[in-house]
């Protein structure tokens, strides 16, 4: 199987195991992972909290979003970096194990959601940016985000308990 | 009644038990504290970054911290109740561990810095003196507690390797 073939190649490099054979990369990579987590999805929330329509530090929704955005983001880069350098200590592993590949999907979900949001009622912000409660897609947006993001943490702790590792 | 003896007897008593052997447990309690581990960072990054003078500084810093302060406060006694169970499901790898108890102390410092003297700053605002300002001085302390709040997190992963 060329997935099979590609894993292990990524299994083999070195990067791969000089995080595997350290005693301390994986949990800082963790660490990093947590830290990176938390700015996400305690930024994503301020925002998502404002959609769904509870009031926050300033009135003009916009401006939430596009002050938020740059930390949102920023943090997101390192999370995706530490948990590849995490998945590439293990490639087989995770990619044999479902809550990692749920994990992705779920991923992908708030990915969808984040591009629907912006291609519809993101572009009329200016008929609704003092609006509260905000329309229905705005809050219907928000509302997924919360679950996708709550969700994506829930399967990623999993991840840990359920990783059965391939030496 | 050493730490060690303390641990032991509370490892042995039924309710740790039922929390360690009932697999979906841990996992979903470390789940709702990662979760209100978000909402700390998150709040502490608008209010603290709000008092370093590069977030949201046209608006007033009572607001800002009015905003965020009480999700703070809940988010602490979510992370409170569920940190306790996970130690009492495992009390060994957390009572006997130093890391956990530098943790500790971090956490007690941060959140008593940011319910009382952040606090205190909304109250100062409700008796009057609206236009509030920080001093440039206590900019670093607002970087500090951004940083004391990763190294908890820090400490946090590192007791499951102690």
């Amino acid at each position: 199987m060329s997935i099979d073939t590609t894993l292990q190649q990524i299994y083999d490099l070195p990067l791969s195991a000089s995080i595997r054979e350290s005693v301390n990369a994986f949990p800082l990579l963790e660490s990093l992972h947590v830290v990176g987590l938390a700015v996400v999805f305690g930024t994503i929330l301020i925002v998502d909290l404002r959609l769904v329509g509870v009031a926050s530090h300033r009135r003009e929704a916009s401006r939430l979003i596009r002050e938020l955005l740059p930390y949102t983001w920023i943090a997101f880069v390192l999370a995706v970096l530490t948990g590849i350098g995490m998945f590439m200590s293990n490639a087989l592993s995770y990619a044999a194990n479902t809550y990692f590949l749920l994990k992705m999907v779920a991923l992908m979900v708030a990915g969808l959601n984040m591009a629907w949001f912006h291609s519809t009622a993101y572009r009329r912000i200016s008929e609704w940016d003092e609006t509260l409660p905000p329309p229905r897609a705005a809050r219907f947006a928000g509302f997924t985000s919360l679950l996708t993001w709550m969700v994506v943490i829930f399967l990623g702790r999993w991840i840990g308990f359920t990783l059965e590792m391939v030496w | 009644m050493s730490m060690t003896s303390f641990s032991d007897w509370l490892y042995a008593t039924q309710f740790s038990t039922a929390l360690r052997e009932t697999t979906w447990v841990i996992p979903n309690l470390q789940t709702i504290h990662i979760i209100a581990i978000a909402v700390v960072i998150g709040s502490a990054i608008a209010t603290e970054l709000r008092m370093a003078g590069i977030f949201a500084t046209d608006r007033p810093l009572p607001d800002v911290l009015h905003r965020y302060l009480p999700w703070m406060k809940w988010a602490l006694v979510v992370l409170l109740l569920t940190g306790a169970l996970l130690v009492i499901a495992e009390p060994g790898r957390t009572l006997n561990n130093t890391l956990f108890w530098i943790k500790m102390a971090l956490v007690a410092g941060a959140s008593l810095v940011t319910l009382r003297a952040r606090r205190s700053l909304v109250l100062a605002t409700a008796g009057g003196s609206s236009a509030i300002t920080v001093p440039e001085a206590s900019r670093g302390l607002s970087w500090l507690m951004l940083l004391v709040w990763c190294a908890i997190i820090f400490c946090g992963r590192f007791i499951a390797y102690a």
